[in-house]
């Protein structure tokens, strides 16, 4: 087989500090999770406006400062933190077993079935997913949630549809599924024992990818006012409010930056972390 | 500096090569001579193949090289990789190995034969001229405007050779040259490297093959655990060796193989009903025909060998046989023997005939459930061919080769199969580990009076352990033998 | 010859039939929208011909019986489709000009953007790959790390935005907003850039540290080829064979950008105008501007499929396994 030679050759060396980075992604990311599951339950109301309150600097009792309204930067944080996660997290979800399914189903049976999903996926990834989102945000009236929610999931299921159907098609055509073939052990254990432990990985990568898209195609629709409708907590559509007042209440705008900034991040160390294991 | 000269030794002072804190080859005093080959035989990891790249200064960076050599009068400190780099071509060429991967699919053939011309830059003059020639001598006149993935191995090997001896180099290190290759193509090889050392050249080979050391005579040294165990003249040490790892190396030869289950003929029977049974079948591979119109059947307890150089399509007329692959015309029948799991296959790399991210006892556990195998069986046939039962706590991955193919086999034998069909399954792995292996295989396949379909390209294997053999050459050139005239169909 | 003419052919033919598959999907969707117009939208419509303060039910009904919502649905399906064919693509409900000029018009200032941050994101992206694969693992490489994690959390309205106030609001040397001159390009073709180095310097890294890596470059290097041909002649071209392909998949992210980047710096171009013709329900301007950015995404691809067949000789492996 390969002398020791070529397989010293083989390994590029890579950052090393790897499972480190991982855990300060899944501290961080529990954190954020905690903030928007706890936060809107304890915090005040993010819609009760204070006029008297306008552009308040931050103080004991409210950490991050007041807005343009008056409203609490810290209660609109956490609802907004909450809905990207949780619409985010839906939106994959949904792209996943959708594109997953499809996947599966088209490399297994072949024929008829792979064609048709294929042409379905090839006209979807011409379509970037931000113009998907906005015709399907353009369906409905402005601003609603589940045409966010459609649209996203729509934008997203071929990336999971290409990927699982070419893996799949590469494990279901390897020995090891032809020897299960002539062991006669099943279609039970070639989905358990050869397609999931292999497409699982794969999966996680795509998915933390996924929140990613997800989050910020949010942001951004509310920042181009074509996503979500004011007065909404969301991200994208805090950062667009804040930004006419960035120097004279720079907490309103680094706020929602700073979220949006470590929700990323977290979610892009962890999938490098399970690309490199 | 001064460059070596025509009619200059090469000697070897002393080579350490070290990966961290192993030693991969500690050698000293070894000489290469105008006209006088030298061959470095071992098996994988001896450390053979670094020591040539130590000569060469082509190491990867993480191997740390010491010592000196000389050529002629000139000495080259082996620690340092770039005092050899405008040798490279002129007076010290490699070939190297799987000259598939060491052709730039990019390019064509000529273009890139032609950059090994000494001062070659873009537009040379004499270059293309001089690689057309270069190819026409070695019999490739047609492919010099052709990309390298159209041709075969054997073409492949001698545009390597072609390229990597154009600038001249007298010096030709030559890297396991047998991988992938069948006899013929290997006895071309053997031919022009014989050819340069006449020519004067100095050659040095490093191989596993035995065959190849032979025919290229001159000296041989034998490798393992990085240090030279014996040397001496190719008829010596390849006929009446003092080591015992040299003796061992050589009985490992199929030619001398002497085990149980090759004595006597199993009595078959002739008139039973055959377990496969092709009728008339044909397959091409895109417009080129693979084979054409074969017949045969496989009764109870026969062995059959399918044999051929590489692309003749034997693997594929093995599982044409076994229905994991559809054929053009004819047909395929299985009796109802086979019926249940009962046809079992050996894969070249058993590797990939496992699920990799699963253990192998999860995957043996589906196997034993669904064949209902008995308690104990596992482990009994594990101990018969000498693993220990927590090997099977590991995945595929963190077994070795030998070590894999053996519970393949395992694997194979739990549902009691009728035919085996061992596809190159010894091909990858040492000859003392491919002995041991098919021993082990054909205890089994004696033990269970079960009938073997062995693909193999190495004819001397196909003989030692087979009693029918197929050979496939070109497609309409399918050869069916015997040595037993009873059985042919 | 025979054989590459025919892979050529054979690119051409699934790029063709990708191309009418997207246009399919975006004027189902487009129809859809049409169709299922909720009634304040025609008033929206009208709104945004006439004014809000001018607008009436009048106006809305008239809306509605011009974009024919009174008539059944598979007539209005069948009279979209023939027009489509036709490409006659009617006229914006705002402007009332042709939407094929107008479109015409956003569509040079899309690929006036598209093209300098392009060359922007791979002089930028491929030089940093270069530098990053001298010594993987080395500084250069983990700064080139550094660079692409951060370039792909931050969106590029975010960037946009920073940018904006770093050199337009407080430093004032260019303008935030404009269209035309050479100054008002700059920060939006900064903005879009950067984030597309990210994938052009990670591609490039691996393939350049994979290529000299690999069995024919050493070869090239022990037949005596000096380095600097080595270079040019086995690495950059097959490194160009990994790269290539990928700058199929910048086209959609750099159409993502652009509709952001349009949007932000008021740059006239089909994002803009995209985005516009959502906000104010401008349905065959909508119907137009999405229709030519998806099938520009077919055209680059296209011409990725060309490009990597004329530098890799070697016959497409069937993208079906099975």
């Amino acid at each position: 087989m390969t002398t020791p030679l070529l397989e010293a050759t083989a390994t590029i060396p890579t950052g090393r500090r790897r499972p480190l980075a991982r855990r300060a992604a899944l501290l961080g990311l529990s954190l954020l999770a905690a903030f928007a599951i706890v936060g809107p339950l304890l915090l005040a109301d993010p819609s009760a406006q204070d006029l008297s309150r306008f552009l308040e600097a931050p103080s004991a009792s409210e950490p991050l400062g007041r807005d343009d309204y008056g409203r609490s930067v810290l209660a609109r944080l956490a609802h907004a933190t909450r809905l990207s996660l949780a619409l985010s997290a839906l939106c994959v979800a949904t792209a996943l077993l959708l594109g997953t399914v499809a996947g599966i189903l088209s490399a297994w049976f072949g024929g008829w079935i792979d064609a048709v999903l294929r042409a379905v996926s090839e006209a979807f990834v011409a379509v970037p997913a931000l113009l998907v989102v906005l015709l399907v945000s353009a369906l409905a009236s402005g601003g609603s949630l589940w045409a966010l929610y459609l649209g996203l999931a729509l934008a997203q299921w071929v990336e999971y549809f290409r990927v699982v159907r070419a893996r799949s098609g590469l494990v279901l055509g390897s020995p090891a599924v032809e020897a299960a073939g002539l062991l006669e052990l099943g279609p039970a254990h070639v989905v358990r024992r050869h397609l999931w432990p292999d497409l699982r990985p794969l999966l996680g990568t795509l998915a933390a990818l996924g929140m990613v898209t997800s989050i910020l195609a949010m942001s951004t629709l509310g920042f181009v006012k074509v996503g979500l409708q004011p007065p909404r907590a969301e991200l994208g559509l805090m950062i667009t409010e804040s930004f006419p007042f960035y120097d004279v209440a720079p907490w309103m705008s680094l706020a929602p930056i700073a979220v949006l900034f470590l929700l990323t991040v977290c979610f892009l160390a962890l999938r490098d972390s399970k690309e490199r294991s | 500096m001064t460059d070596p000269r025509p009619g200059d030794d090469l000697v070897i002072h002393h080579a350490v090569v070290q990966h961290g804190t192993t030693t991969l080859a500690d050698v000293s005093d070894i000489r290469l001579e105008p006209g006088r080959p030298l061959t470095i035989i071992g098996e994988s990891g001896s450390g053979k193949s670094v020591l040539a790249h130590a000569v060469m200064g082509t190491l990867p960076p993480e191997l740390v090289a010491r010592g000196s050599m000389t050529i002629g009068a000139v000495p080259f400190d082996l620690a340092d990789p770039t005092g050899r780099r405008h040798l490279w071509g002129r007076s010290l060429a490699l070939l190297p190995q799987e000259p598939a991967l060491a052709l730039d699919p990019t390019l064509r053939v000529r273009a890139q034969v032609a950059e090994g011309v000494a001062g070659w830059r873009p537009r040379h003059p004499d270059a293309s001229r001089m690689a057309d020639e270069r190819l026409a001598r070695l019999g490739l006149t047609e492919v010099g405007g052709s990309y390298p993935h159209t041709l075969s191995g054997g073409m492949a090997q001698r545009v390597a050779y072609a390229a990597a001896t154009i600038g001249g180099a007298r010096i030709l290190v030559v890297d396991e040259p047998s991988k992938g290759l069948d006899r013929h193509s290997l006895d071309r090889l053997a031919d022009l490297l014989s050819a340069h050392v006449r020519e004067g050249g100095l050659l040095l080979t490093i191989t596993h093959d035995l065959e190849l050391a032979r025919r290229l005579g001159g000296d041989v040294m034998v490798m393992r655990e990085a240090a030279v165990l014996e040397s001496g003249s190719a008829e010596r040490v390849l006929t009446a060796p003092q080591h015992a790892y040299t003796r061992a190396l050589l009985a490992a030869e199929p030619s001398r193989w002497d085990f149980p289950w090759m004595r006597g003929v199993a009595a078959t029977d002739a008139a039973a009903e055959p377990l496969v049974a092709a009728e008339s079948i044909t397959k091409s591979y895109g417009a080129a025909p693979l084979f054409e119109d074969v017949s045969l059947q496989v009764r109870p307890g026969e062995r059959w060998a399918l044999t051929g150089p590489s692309g003749a399509g034997k693997t594929t007329l093995g599982n044409a046989l076994l229905r994991l692959t559809s054929v053009d015309s004819g047909s395929v029948a299985h009796s109802r023997a086979t019926a249940g799991g009962r046809l079992q296959k050996l894969y070249q790399d058993p590797g990939h005939s496992f699920p990799r991210r699963v253990r192998l006892e999860t995957a043996m556990g589906d196997v034993v459930r669904r064949h209902g195998v008995e308690a104990g069986r596992v482990g009994s046939l594990l101990e018969k061919v000498g693993l220990p039962h927590e090997i099977l706590r590991r995945r595929p991955g963190q077994v070795s080769g030998g070590e894999l193919q053996r519970i393949a086999i395992v694997r194979a034998m739990l549902p009691r199969p009728a035919l085996i069909f061992a596809d190159e399954a010894t091909s990858r792995l040492d000859l003392a580990t491919q002995a041991t292996t098919m021993d082990i295989l054909m205890t089994e396949v004696e033990d269970n009076g079960c009938a073997l379909l062995l693909v193999t390209h190495d004819t001397a294997l196909a003989r030692a352990v087979t009693h029918h053999q197929v050979r496939l050459g070109s497609p309409d050139d399918v050869d069916i033998r015997s040595e037993d005239p009873v059985a042919v169909s | 010859m025979t054989p590459r003419g025919a892979a050529y052919a054979g690119v051409l033919a699934r790029r063709a039939a990708q191309g009418v598959g997207v246009a399919g999907l975006v004027s189902v969707l487009c129809f859809l929208i049409v169709h299922r117009l909720p009634g304040d939208a025609a008033y929206r419509i009208a709104a945004g011909r006439y004014g809000y303060d001018l607008v009436d039910e009048e106006a809305a009904a008239s809306v509605r019986a011009e974009l024919g919502l009174d008539r059944p649905a598979w007539q209005q399906l069948g009279d979209w489709v023939l027009d489509l064919v036709q490409l006659d693509l009617g006229r914006s409900l705002v402007t009332s000009r042709p939407v094929a000029e107008e479109v015409g018009y956003y569509l040079v200032g899309t690929l006036q953007l598209a093209a300098v941050a392009l060359v922007l994101a791979f002089v930028l992206g491929a030089g940093m790959g270069v530098a990053a694969a001298r010594r993987p693992g080395g500084l250069v490489d983990r700064l080139a790390t550094g660079w692409v994690a951060s370039v792909r959390a931050v969106p590029p309205f975010l960037l946009g935005l920073m940018l904006v106030v770093v050199f337009s609001a407080q430093l004032g040397l260019l303008p935030a907003v404009g269209h035309g001159d050479a100054a008002s390009l700059v920060l939006p073709a900064l903005t879009l850039g950067p984030g597309l180095s990210g994938l052009v310097a990670r591609i490039t890294r691996d393939a350049v540290v994979e290529v000299r890596a690999s069995e024919y470059v050493q070869f090239a290097h022990t037949k005596g080829l000096a380095e600097r041909w080595v270079v040019l002649r086995h690495v950059v071209r097959n490194a160009a064979v990994v790269l290539v392909p990928y700058l199929g998949v910048q086209a959609v992210i750099l159409i993502e950008g652009v509709v952001v980047v349009e949007s932000l710096f008021a740059w006239q171009g089909l994002g803009h105008a995209l985005v516009h013709a959502v906000f104010w329900r401008d349905v065959p301007v909508l119907q137009a501007t999405a229709l030519v950015l998806a099938l520009l995404i077919v055209v680059v691809n296209t011409a990725v499929d060309v490009l990597v067949l004329w530098l890799d000789p070697r016959p497409r492996r069937l993208e079906a396994t099975r």
